[in-house]
């Protein structure tokens, strides 16, 4: 089949994007067309079951788009939504390479300046692309102070090559080049902390969100969005198949991570910490770590994998003092108050 | 002209091309209408949650009108009921279970208030008349059912007045009569049923006469003859039976004269009898019980059968309770009696897998006083039911109450009821089954599954402590005042609030916002109850994702069909 072919044949299933919001096909619109919400990345993307990564990208756009441009570092997230000819996504979309997604979002941001046009410019990055490879380059578009907003989707390792370590795995996880064995107990090393790193470049705003708190999520991404220069945003998204964990459970799995600490839900304004999210009621980390295979090693016989487990426990804990995240009293913003429900969504901290 | 190469470019949204839902192997999404466990906990079959849900959106009314589709006594049964609802409510692991009964009442009072109807339709000139015998909550409950599936009623009561035992033997502390009234003036007011007073029977209507002029009849007797009692064959001269004395009390307003008693027995009416007997200046109460006073100690079916409320009121107002003991012998002299032999007794199991009492020997005690009132339960008046009565009760088959083709027995009658709500079930069931054979079918009992607090997922819900009804202080407590008072709107509705909407959809949106592979569709934009999303098994992965963020358990996996 050749392309030309195959282009006609995808345009008369799909038809074209409307030039214009006020422009109609006419048709009348299919439930999904009818959904009250922008479809930024679309079904039929390759991404695992239960992936946190689609569902905070699938998150972040629909509060961006529709007007944004996307350059996307090479990573999972490029992978599963773009199997040619076919795309995800639904607005213009740039391949870069695994370290340059910043650099090439700031030549995105200089021409659409240079043609007078305030589309917003996104950068995704997987916590490899971000954290090691294209850290040089993040680091200067943020100090070239671009108009772009960097999202960082962490799954705290190198997931679409093979569960690599990063620099973002934590403490005492097991990953393919940190196996858990005789000789250590997982990942030697901690998890960087880059959003300090990040906040050291006086940047207007930089924030760490997750996919158990939506809310909580959109609400960054739209503060970022109405920023005029460079922000940063790093969104723990939990991976089943590098966590090992079921895939019913990601939610769960991210929800935890805040619970206990480790993954703190921090805002940093011109370095400064100007918001967290208050822990209603601080988790033991095993409740977090039990939960998933990469963390096995800590539950078994092994004598060190008590220390393991007091050492990030005592992360968790340096966390919460650090950041101040114990609340006073139970609060609508707080991790117990962000979750609730109630009938036809309104409730506290509902949209 | 665009120049195409490998890898180039794909147009926007295309890889909805790709139908990922082939990747789903074992199991996928449905939504499951489970039932709320106060709903199947519900001897009258209300559907709380239902309501809940409509009090949640402040629509009172409407809430009430679900309410009623079930119950049409709310304000009756939201006072004298035992609430098994509300012993079943998931809220309970967390922070309490709803006051249910708090709300039902004030929605019951509201009704009134706002003099609400219900919404049924007359039922046509030459609808099928169904004969309803006696016009306590069982037959009224009929009536009214009756004329739900378009049937006439025509009730047939003793008494001059419809009412049965919620006006003959429950105290106006617990239930006020000008309430009571009112619910059964506007149930008896609706076009539709017919009801004659004084009819007794066996001497103006006879149950046959009844079957071959109606469609079908419903036999709600009650239960009127107290069972016989006597300790060893002796019984003093001036001997009270317990539901006599209670409703000689209702009419009359005066106990005979007594300093210490005892009552054996452990039912409401005992109960009732112990707090009326003490306020009206008996100085020492004494209930001597078989049954066991709730407790982590005391199984289930061993607890005392009262309202869990009442019994706390009963031992705030100085009710001396025995739990497990009976009266064995009474010490006479002449032909009073001036004492009572107390021993320990037990339920137990024998070697034949059924249950006896045994009294254990070495336990006997002797409680002085100056009467002892059986109150032991009661059973069917046989006037006019000689061959259908079996061992006191009319015992039917099954849970529709068919003791024949045409005739259903319903309420205290049946022998394995014992409150207002069972009675009210049971004249809903009666109506259906009668319906249902009218129209040439069997009526369809709900055999859905029940959701249990292990099926929701708590973190969705915000903690929010239970609202408490004003109650009246013990020296307080008379023969007319209500005890217990009224929750108030704002109450009532911020309890709707606490409801966790156990196996229903809330419109929560969780689903929808976290599904990574936006397969559930949402078809309305705003709405507050209702499946209003679709699952697109077209790019469902099936990683249960939504089923395991659903606060209410309505989304379950289900294996798949076929191969």
């Amino acid at each position: 089949m050749s392309d030309e072919t195959r282009l006609t044949e995808l345009r008369q299933k799909f038809g074209r994007q409307p030039a214009a919001p006020d422009e109609t096909t006419g048709a009348e619109p299919t439930p999904r067309e009818a959904q009250p919400r922008f479809r930024g990345l679309e079904s039929g993307h390759r991404a695992c079951q239960g992936c946190g990564e689609a569902l905070a990208a699938r998150l972040v756009m629909e509060c961006a788009g529709p007007d944004v441009m996307v350059a996307n570092a090479t990573g999972c997230l490029e992978v599963f939504t773009t199997a040619w000819p076919e795309s995800a996504w639904r607005v213009p979309w740039a391949h870069s390479l695994f370290e340059n997604a910043a650099a090439v979002a700031s030549g995105m941001e200089a021409a659409m300046k240079a043609r007078g046009r305030n589309t917003k410019v996104l950068a995704f990055g997987g916590d490899g692309g971000t954290y090691d490879i294209g850290f040089q380059a993040l680091s200067g578009m943020l100090e070239r102070y671009h108009n772009v907003l960097y999202v960082c989707y962490d799954n705290e390792a190198y997931m679409n090559t093979g569960i690599q370590r990063s620099s973002s795995t934590p403490h005492a996880a097991t990953t393919t080049t940190s196996p858990a064995g005789r000789e250590r107990m997982g990942k030697r090393h901690l998890k960087k902390d880059l959003l300090s790193i990040i906040a050291a470049h006086h940047i207007p705003y930089a924030a760490s969100a997750s996919v158990a708190f939506p809310q909580d999520l959109q609400r960054k991404v739209r503060y970022a969005m109405g920023i005029d220069g460079p922000t940063f945003l790093v969104v723990h998204s939990p991976c089943p198949l590098g966590w090992r964990h079921e895939s019913r459970l990601t939610i769960n799995v991210a929800r935890r991570a805040v619970e206990c600490g480790l993954f703190p839900l921090v805002e940093l304004e011109r370095g400064s910490l100007t918001n967290v999210m208050p822990i209603r009621d601080q988790r033991p980390v095993t409740d977090y770590l039990q939960l998933q295979g990469r963390f096995a090693h800590l539950f078994g016989d092994d004598p060190r994998a008590q220390q393991k487990r007091d050492h990030l426990q005592a992360l968790a804990d340096y966390n919460v003092q650090v950041y101040g995240l114990t609340g006073a009293g139970p609060d609508p913003a707080d991790t117990g108050g962000a979750a609730a429900v109630g009938r036809s969504g309104v409730a506290a901290g509902r949209r | 002209m665009t120049v195409l190469t490998r890898g180039a470019y794909g147009l926007p949204g295309t890889s909805l091309a790709y139908k990922t839902g082939n990747w789903r192997s074992t199991e996928r999404p449905v939504h499951v209408h489970a039932k709320a466990p106060c709903h199947a906990a519900c001897p009258a079959g209300e559907d709380q949650q239902a309501w809940f849900a409509k009090l949640q959106e402040g629509r009172a009314e409407e809430a009430w009108q679900v309410l009623v589709a079930a119950n049409p006594l709310p304000g009756v049964t939201g006072r004298v009921c035992p609430h098994p609802c509300q012993n079943a409510c998931n809220r309970k692991t967390m922070d309490g279970a709803l006051a249910i009964h708090n709300v039902e009442r004030w929605l019951g009072d509201e009704a009134i208030a706002q003099g609400w109807t219900h919404p049924v339709a007359e039922p046509a000139p030459d609808a099928p008349v169904v004969a309803i015998v006696g016009a306590g909550p069982a037959g009224l409950s009929a009536a009214y059912h009756a004329l739900r599936h378009g049937l006439r009623a025509a009730l047939y009561e003793t008494a001059p007045e419809a009412g049965g035992l919620l006006r003959s033997a429950i105290p106006r502390t617990r239930l006020p009569r000008h309430l009571l009234d009112a619910e059964i003036g506007r149930l008896l007011s609706l076009p539709g049923i017919e009801i004659t007073y004084r009819a007794r029977l066996g001497r103006d209507v006879s149950v046959e006469e009844l079957a071959s002029d109606h469609a079908a009849v419903c036999l709600a007797p009650g239960c009127q003859q107290g069972r016989a009692w006597d300790v060893a064959g002796a019984l003093p001269s001036d001997h009270h039976e317990g539901l006599a004395l209670l409703r000689e009390f209702m009419d009359h307003g005066q106990f005979p004269p007594a300093s210490r008693i005892v009552v054996h027995g452990g039912g409401n009416t005992a109960v009732d009898l112990c707090r009326l007997m003490k306020r009206s200046g008996v100085q020492q109460v004494t209930l001597i019980t078989a049954s066991g006073l709730p407790g982590p100690q005391t199984a289930p079916d061993d607890v005392l059968n009262v309202v869990p409320r009442e019994l706390d009121e009963a031992l705030e107002e100085g009710i001396e309770i025995v739990p497990h003991a009976t009266v064995n012998r009474l010490i006479m002299r002449g032909s009073k009696v001036i004492g009572a032999e107390v021993a320990s007794l037990r339920k137990e199991r024998g070697a034949d897998g059924r249950t006896r009492r045994v009294t254990f020997e070495g336990t006997e005690r002797v409680i002085d006083v100056d009467m002892v009132i059986p109150c032991i339960g009661e059973l069917v008046d046989p006037e006019g039911l000689e061959p259908l009565v079996d061992r006191g009760y009319l015992r039917p088959g099954d849970t529709w109450g068919r003791l024949q083709d045409n005739l259903y027995a319903l309420g205290d009658a049946r022998g394995d009821r014992g409150t207002v709500a069972e009675a009210v079930g049971d004249g809903r069931r009666a109506a259906e089954a009668i319906a249902a054979r009218l129209a040439g079918a069997e009526p369809e009992a709900d055999d859905r599954g029940e959701l249990t607090a292990e099926g929701l997922n708590p973190v969705y819900y915000e903690g929010a402590p239970r609202s408490t009804a004003p109650k009246l202080a013990v020296q307080q407590r008379g023969f007319d005042t209500e005890i217990e008072g009224d929750i108030g709107r704002a109450a009532a509705l911020a309890e709707a609030q606490r409801c966790l909407s156990c196996g229903n959809c809330l419109a929560c949106d969780n689903c929808w916002t976290f599904c990574p592979d936006n397969a559930v569709i949402k078809t309305v934009e705003l709405a507050t109850d209702g499946s209003h999303y679709l699952f697109d098994l077209d790019y469902c992965k099936g990683c249960g994702l939504c089923a395991d963020e659903c606060p209410t358990g309505y989304i379950q996996m289900q294996p798949e069909r076929g191969p």
